[in-house]
């Protein structure tokens, strides 16, 4: 209807009542001190108009065995932002190579020299991955500057406060990892420990967030909640293996990168097949992956990381551009499975009947 | 008009929630609303707003009966259903048609999906068994959103921390009752202990099935009848499905199902690990 | 109820509990409907049939409480030879006098005796003066209730033609629902147990409203539950002290405590005041002792038995100056100045335009509400002035807006519809410059004082002599709220004692009282509305929370909880009693009855309160009895009868005769067009008005609030589905509503808690529209009162606002025009006025102002 003013209006010293914060107390002469008093209240809250979008336009009459609630959500929507899927993009990219890195320096120890680039770009997608993510992640906290909240407790209850510790751990072994795997002496030695640690931290960073979407009443992440893990690992690999692709041409090793994002991009599709099999147990919920435009991104996903596999499989001439071009496919696919996962969760909450018939079944 | 408190009286009021004196000391408490009697008149929205201090949520004109609050919310913390059936209550001459109000509130789950899931520990159980969110700690990550399998709790996105139903905390600690249940003029929400409540609602349903409402039944009432959440503090009398009056038929919170995910983790991180050393080995022997 | 007193439904809510059954009646299934028993859809205008109907089945069926009704009702009681019924004139009662256009009530008396109506002559309309002096009981009885004119047979005969098939015809309620409903009431009612009707302005908003309330005391009485725990019948006003501003009025024909207002043409003097007002039989023979104590307290010792206790200060009134006639009074140029104290009357009152007109046409106005209302507002903001067709600079009143106190800033009494003055005190000072009424008023007073200090012009006087001393306090120098009630209760003059009650006033100016039914509130000095004893502490009457006008009594005319005897009807019942060996009247609550044995019967000679028999309950009747039949008193029958609103979709299926002969219409062409009588072509369709739970009455209180305005934001109308589909209408759409004076828009809620109705072979829809939206606020809409036009009811004046026609159509078609500045809004039809009336009761008096002309032309000086 209207905006209102920064903070707190005196009410009575407005002639338009329509400018208020809402809560109709004069603070000249009461004091605001109620347990939402705090509230910050800068405009009007959308949350309402997004529930009743449009008018209800038929008579109301609750009968059948269909029945809702005006067919308004039970479940809130996620409040999370562009910024997650985001996260999931770079933290399981940083992950998954954070694995390889260490993998290859278990493997391939006497190696080390000549691998000594392709580590490093592994190191350094760990290192970038994981603080950028962490940068994506505070920016979408309600309360950016509170953001060292998430380590005041440690709940295993809850997998996003492990996978903040998760993330604690493995950027700044991470760091220490790039900054002093080669280097001479004690340093040494601490890079290369910090390097396993890396690589144990990196897979469960590149996991996690699977456990995290599907620890929700959201009825599309919730049902497929065994497979949510593997996609996001899988994804986190061919993410990895693609930024590879595009990034290393190298000889040494030249058939690490490719094999690792070979083998995430088919597990990714085949997690793909699962999760949605899964969620389609009852049609209801499996429906933001079928229709609507959260389908079509579902879709375009899988079709990128297919067709990127398929490019890998063909003999190309130019190694170098077929690199690229299975990596940017590889990259795309990926990226369009982190946003297809963002979006499915609002399409499946702002339906009722997804939750009903889920409950209903069980 | 009493002088304000001086330092030590709120002190003393503040610590009294913990002394042997206090009724309200460390008993569950919670709500039983019983919907056969509530008049929708909305007593307990605008009860519950007052003492919280919480802002409006727009005016919105819904076509939805006589509700346009819709749904609970950041700064709606009771909301009011209204829902008009084509079908006579048993008890009820009024042709083919009944009108049902209920007073949706945020349930205090004896297992919360919002506080098992609450990263910061911002959400925590109180000494009254209710589930409350500080919001000096709370630092909006918005995970307890999805969360709740009800839809209670949310993010008000100007003020960034997440906020729903104290349970009158601070009404509680100065032995009173919460805001809504004291304006409910009819008492239809009723708070007390639960245990008390509990008894007080099975009393009530066998009364209204003496007296003919068949339909008439308790929803949440007890770990056995909802083993998802293990309870509900703040349960209800219905007499349609849950889902009439836009409730979870078979509410789980997330954590009881998540052990199969952390299996399913383990496996997937062993086999990136895995992954990763067959790459390695693929791309450095032969 | 649920919608309006929520809070009062907690007892109605508590009864069910305990196995009561509710009944709803009401042209729409509300929140009271929901939580009900049964519920009785039936069409707004026609509730004197359905209660008609429930009359004829206790007739019938011999259900009524027959030792009730033979001692303590006027059932006995032989009407004289001349008197005719509706029976016999196809409508209309014997005595209508065609040129005056009103009854001749001297048809209606008992057989040789003229009983006084309850409150002097002031209820008994202009022109009948007091000549004869008569013993209160009906000279002739007959307790076998057989005489064929005794009233009871006349009832029997009234009521013959409300069989069920009439009442559906009607009503639109099908005969099983009736039945149901009578049956219920009829097991519910007796010795053992009582049942209660409660009710609002869906009945009292109708040109018939009077008798609407009238035929639920009838059935009340007949069935014995008057006077009883749990029965009688309780009137739920409009707000919170709305019983206050009756007792204490600011109705324009009483002075408090009910006493008439003095009459220009008929109350020369004190001695001819006094006279004509006072009874010779019951409470009101006393009449001098509260007059004369009420001019003690308003002028002091200026007041002597010498200058008749300045009797002639008081103003006189000279017709009917309610609230229709005033605006209209304004509107053509003779009422110049108004106080509009928190009231919104462009919004809460009918036919806005005319009220607007009337408010232009002011030399000044003063506004006193928390808000710039719409009242407030009307020179800058009104459909005329949004289409130009009236110009603010064109507009020459000078209005004063004063903000004012809310109830939580100031001391005072709320008085409820039980009676129960319940004091609130001042938790919190106003802001600003907001006060209180009483602060305003008194410095107004105080101001009004000092200006007229000097003159010596004698109708300053009155200024002068008015006892104005009551003492102020705190910083803002508000007068003392308690002083003020002090002064209602009364005092000594010689030693400033306070009174017990109104039986210690005198007559000899020795007692001065404020309202001498208010008397005792201050008794032994202690504020005596403010005492807050918890029910636990006392018995279930709760005697000791607040206090109940008159004396303390919580249920009026309690004596007939007992029966002629003096022991109660049943043990479950009891409530007041003779105690033999005390030899006085006691029980749970205090008895509202002198103190004298059941078995006293007064002698011939008997005056005021010795008439009063052992078994005259209803103490302020001057027989004592509850009237059934009303012999004097009211202008449209002594019988409730069944008229049609004035305007209404369907002819009156009872009687020839269509609406009230005796109701108040305003014959404006202009400003206030009726439209026809019944099957207009333009107006198919019932419209009523009521009230939401989240709002209050003309929003002033709330759409200025965001918690209540978020709860209901925009103005609706409801409709059945029926209705929806026959129009056009979707829910959460648009609508526009015509009446001929306005045409107005709504969003449209279509609902099943609206019902087509079918009656006599045809089906009737009815719209419903809550009232509280207008142009101001946080939320706003528009306002259905704009759509009614100016008709009362004869005995009160109240306006007709829950039933008219109108017509809707789907989407946004307002032009938001006004018959009375934008000309006609429908096509005008040939008027049929004629048709509301019987031949013989078409003539009204040409007039533009209410039907008693004469005393306003010749009353205005």
């Amino acid at each position: 209807m209207s905006s209102t003013s920064e903070g707190r209006t005196r009410y009575s010293s407005s002639i338009d009542p329509v400018s208020t914060d809402g809560r109709d107390i004069d603070t000249g002469i009461a004091t605001l001190s109620g347990e939402a008093a705090q509230q910050r209240v800068k405009h009007e809250d959308k949350h309402l108009a997004e529930l009743a979008p449009e008018v209800w336009d038929r008579t109301p009459a609750i009968t059948d065995a269909d029945t809702t609630y005006y067919d308004r959500p039970l479940l809130k929507p996620s409040v999370w932002s562009v910024d997650i899927p985001i996260y999931y993009f770079l933290g399981g990219a940083a992950g998954a190579a954070l694995s390889l890195g260490a993998a290859i320096q278990l493997v391939a120890p006497a190696e080390q020299r000549e691998l000594r680039r392709l580590s490093a770009i592994c190191h350094w997608i760990g290192i970038i991955g994981s603080t950028a993510g962490a940068g994506f992640l505070v920016h979408d906290l309600g309360r950016p500057m509170r953001f060292m909240a998430m380590l005041r407790v440690f709940r295993p209850t809850s997998p996003m406060n492990v996978g903040a510790w998760i993330l604690s751990a493995a950027a700044p072994s991470a760091m220490a990892t790039g900054f002093f795997l080669n280097a001479p002496g004690i340093l040494g030695t601490i890079g290369e420990v910090c390097g396993y640690i890396s690589g144990i931290f990196g897979a469960a960073l590149a996991t996690y967030t699977g456990v995290l979407v599907s620890n929700t009443a959201i009825p599309v992440w919730q049902e497929p909640r065994r497979w949510m893990p593997v996609l996001f690992a899988a994804s986190g690999a061919a993410t990895a293996g693609s930024i590879i692709d595009i990034t290393y041409h190298g000889r040494a090793g030249r058939r690490i990168g490719p094999v690792f994002g070979a083998i995430g991009r088919v597990a990714e599709l085949a997690a793909t097949l699962k999760v949605e099999h899964a969620a389609s147990a009852i049609p209801k919920i499996g429906e933001p992956l079928h229709h609507g435009g959260t389908g079509v991104l579902w879709k375009t996903a899988t079709a990128l990381t297919a067709t990127s596999l398929v490019l890998s499989s063909i003999p190309l001439r130019s190694k170098r551009k077929k690199s690229i071009a299975v990596g940017l496919l590889g990259a795309a696919g990926s990226l369009c499975m982190r946003f297809a996962v963002h979006y499915i969760a609002n399409a499946s909450a702002r339906d009722p009947r997804a939750s009903f018939q889920q409950q209903r079944r069980s | 008009m009493d002088k304000l408190l001086t330092a030590a009286q709120a002190k003393s009021f503040e610590t009294k929630a913990a002394r042997e004196d206090t009724p309200n000391r460390s008993t569950r408490k919670g709500f039983f609303t019983d919907t056969t009697i509530c008049i929708g008149c909305k007593a307990c929205e605008v009860a519950c707003k007052q003492w919280n201090q919480l802002p409006d949520d727009g005016y919105v004109f819904t076509g939805m009966s006589y509700d346009n609050t819709v749904a609970l919310g950041a700064s709606t913390w009771r909301h009011v259903a209204f829902i008009e059936r084509p079908v006579a209550l048993s008890t009820q001459d009024a042709g083919a048609f009944s009108w049902l109000f209920s007073s949706d509130v945020c349930k205090h789950c004896a297992r919360a999906g919002c506080l098992e899931a609450c990263p910061t520990g911002a959400i925590i159980r109180t000494e009254f068994d209710s589930v409350y969110v500080q919001p000096d700690v709370c630092n909006g990550c918005g995970y307890c959103v999805t969360n709740c399998p009800f839809g209670v709790i949310d993010r008000r996105e100007d003020d960034g921390r997440a906020w729903k139903c104290t349970l009158c905390y601070d009404r509680l600690k100065g032995d009173m009752e919460p805001a809504c249940a004291k304006a409910c003029p009819t008492d239809s929400i009723k708070f007390g202990d639960l245990e008390t409540l509990r008894e007080t609602a099975r009393t009530r349903v066998n009364q209204l099935h003496e007296q003919g409402l068949g339909e008439a039944y308790l929803y949440g009432a007890d770990a056995e009848s909802q083993p998802g959440t293990g309870g509900l503090n703040a349960f209800f009398l219905l007499v349609d499905r849950p889902e009439a009056y836009n409730l979870p038929p078979n509410p789980v919170v997330p954590t009881k199902t998540v052990k199969e995910t952390w299996r399913s983790f383990g496996f997937a991180a062993v086999g990136l690990l895995a992954a990763a050393v067959i790459s390695a080995v693929a791309g450095t022997r032969s | 109820m649920a919608e309006c007193h929520p809070v009062g439904f907690r007892w109605v809510m508590k009864a069910k509990e305990r196995g009561a059954t509710i009944i709803h009646v009401d042209p729409r299934f509300t929140r009271t409907s929901a939580v009900a028993d049964i519920f009785v859809p039936l069409r707004a205008g026609s509730d004197i049939a359905f209660l008609g109907g429930i009359i004829h089945y206790i007739l019938e069926n011999e259900r009524y409480f027959k030792d009730y009704v033979v001692n303590y009702t006027n059932a006995t009681a032989i009407l004289n030879e001349e008197f005719k019924d509706t029976e016999d004139t196809d409508g209309l009662f014997g005595g209508w006098e065609s040129d005056k256009a009103e009854y001749k009530k001297r048809d209606w008396m008992y057989e040789g005796v003229e009983p006084e109506a309850a409150a002097g002559a002031r209820e008994a309309g202009p022109g009948s003066g007091k000549e004869q002096k008569q013993p209160i009981q009906a000279e002739h009885t007959d307790p076998t209730l057989q005489h064929p004119r005794c009233v009871f047979q006349v009832l029997k005969r009234h009521y013959q033609r409300y069989t069920p098939e009439m009442v559906e015809k009607a009503c639109g309620v099908p005969p099983r629902l009736l039945t149901k409903v009578a049956e219920a009431l009829c097991r519910n009612s007796g010795r053992e147990r009582t049942a209660a009707f409660c009710y609002a302005v869906g009945w009292t908003q109708h040109t018939v409203g009077v008798q609407y309330i009238r035929t639920a005391c009838i059935i009340q009485l007949l069935l014995g539950n008057m006077g009883r725990p749990g029965g009688g019948i309780m009137a739920l006003r409009g707000h919170a002290s709305i019983q206050g501003s009756t007792d204490i009025p600011t109705l324009y024909n009483i002075l408090p405590g009910y006493l008439p207002m003095p009459r220009a043409k008929h109350d020369k003097d004190f001695a001819t005041y006094n006279e004509l007002n006072e009874s010779p039989s019951g409470w009101w023979g006393e009449f001098k002792k509260y007059s004369v104590s009420l001019l003690k307290a308003w002028y002091g010792d200026a007041a002597t038995p010498e200058n008749d206790f300045c009797f002639k200060h008081l103003p006189a009134i000279s017709g009917d100056h309610s609230h229709m006639n005033t605006v209209v009074d304004m509107a053509d140029g003779v009422v110049k100045g108004y106080f509009v104290m928190g009231e919104n009357p462009v919004v809460g009152t009918v036919n806005g335009p005319l009220q607007r007109k009337g408010l232009r046409a002011l030399d000044w106005l003063v506004v006193r509400d928390f808000q710039l209302t719409e009242t407030a507002e009307f020179w800058r903001d009104a459909p005329e002035i949004h289409r130009g067709e009236i110009r603010p600079q064109d507009i020459g009143t000078e209005i004063f807006f004063f903000p004012a106190a809310a109830h939580t800033e100031k001391d005072g009494s709320f008085t409820n519809t039980q009676r129960l003055l319940q004091w609130h005190q001042k938790a919190i000072d106003p802001p600003g410059e907001c006060r209180s009424e009483l602060d305003f008023m008194f410095k107004l007073g105080q101001r009004l004082k000092k200006l007229y200090a000097g003159s010596t012009d004698p109708k300053d006087r009155a200024i002068h002599d008015m006892t104005w001393d009551y003492p102020t306090r705190g910083p803002l120098q508000e007068p003392d709220a308690e002083a003020v009630l002090q002064e209602i209760n009364g005092y000594t003059m010689a030693d400033r004692k306070l009174v017990d009650g109104f039986t210690s006033l005198k007559d000899d100016g020795s007692t001065a009282c404020g309202c001498w039914i208010y008397s005792g509130c201050f008794k032994d000095g202690v504020n005596q509305t403010a005492r807050r004893k918890p029910h636990w502490e006392q018995n279930w009457v709760a005697p000791e929370w607040a206090w109940a006008w008159p004396h303390n009594r919580h249920m009026m005319y309690n004596r007939a909880s007992a029966d002629p005897e003096g022991k109660p009807w049943s043990d479950r019942k009891a409530y007041v009693w003779w105690d033999e060996q005390k030899q006085k009247w006691t029980g749970h609550d205090e008895p509202d009855f002198v103190q004298k044995p059941p078995s006293y019967r007064p002698d011939k000679d008997a005056r005021g309160k010795e008439t009063i028999s052992g078994i005259d309950p209803f103490i302020m009747q001057a027989d004592g009895k509850g009237w059934i039949f009303v012999p004097n008193g009211l202008q449209d029958g002594p019988l409730p009868t069944h008229y049609e609103p004035q305007e209404s979709p369907i002819k009156n299926p009872l009687y020839g005769q269509q609406c009230n002969p005796a109701r108040m219409e305003w014959m404006r062409e202009k400003d206030n067009p009726y439209h026809q009588p019944y099957d207009d072509p333009r107006f198919p369709y019932i419209l009523t008005t009521y009230r939401l739970t989240e709002h209050h009455t003309a929003g002033g209180m709330s759409r200025w609030l965001s918690w209540l305005s978020e709860l209901q934001p925009e103005a609706f109308c409801e409709v059945s589905p029926e209705l929806a589909a026959k129009a056009g209408l979707k829910n959460g759409g648009w609508a526009t509503l015509r009446s001929a004076r306005a045409e107005i828009e709504a969003r449209v809620l279509v609902t099943h808690r609206l019902r087509p109705l079918h009656l006599n072979g045809r089906t009737v829809h009815q719209i419903g529209m809550p009232y509280h939206w207008s142009s101001k606020g946080v939320v706003r809409g528009d306002c259905p009162n704009e759509l009614f036009s100016f008709v009362a009811d004869p005995n009160v004046s109240i306006m007709e606002t829950k039933a008219i026609t109108v017509m809707i159509e789907p989407g946004r078609k307002s032009k938001e025009r006004r018959h009375a500045t934008s000309g006609p809004i429908v096509s005008p039809l040939p008027s049929r006025e004629a048709d509301r009336d019987l031949p013989q009761a078409r003539h009204r008096p040409e007039t533009g102002h209410g039907y008693k002309t004469e005393q306003v032309k010749e009353g205005n000086t």
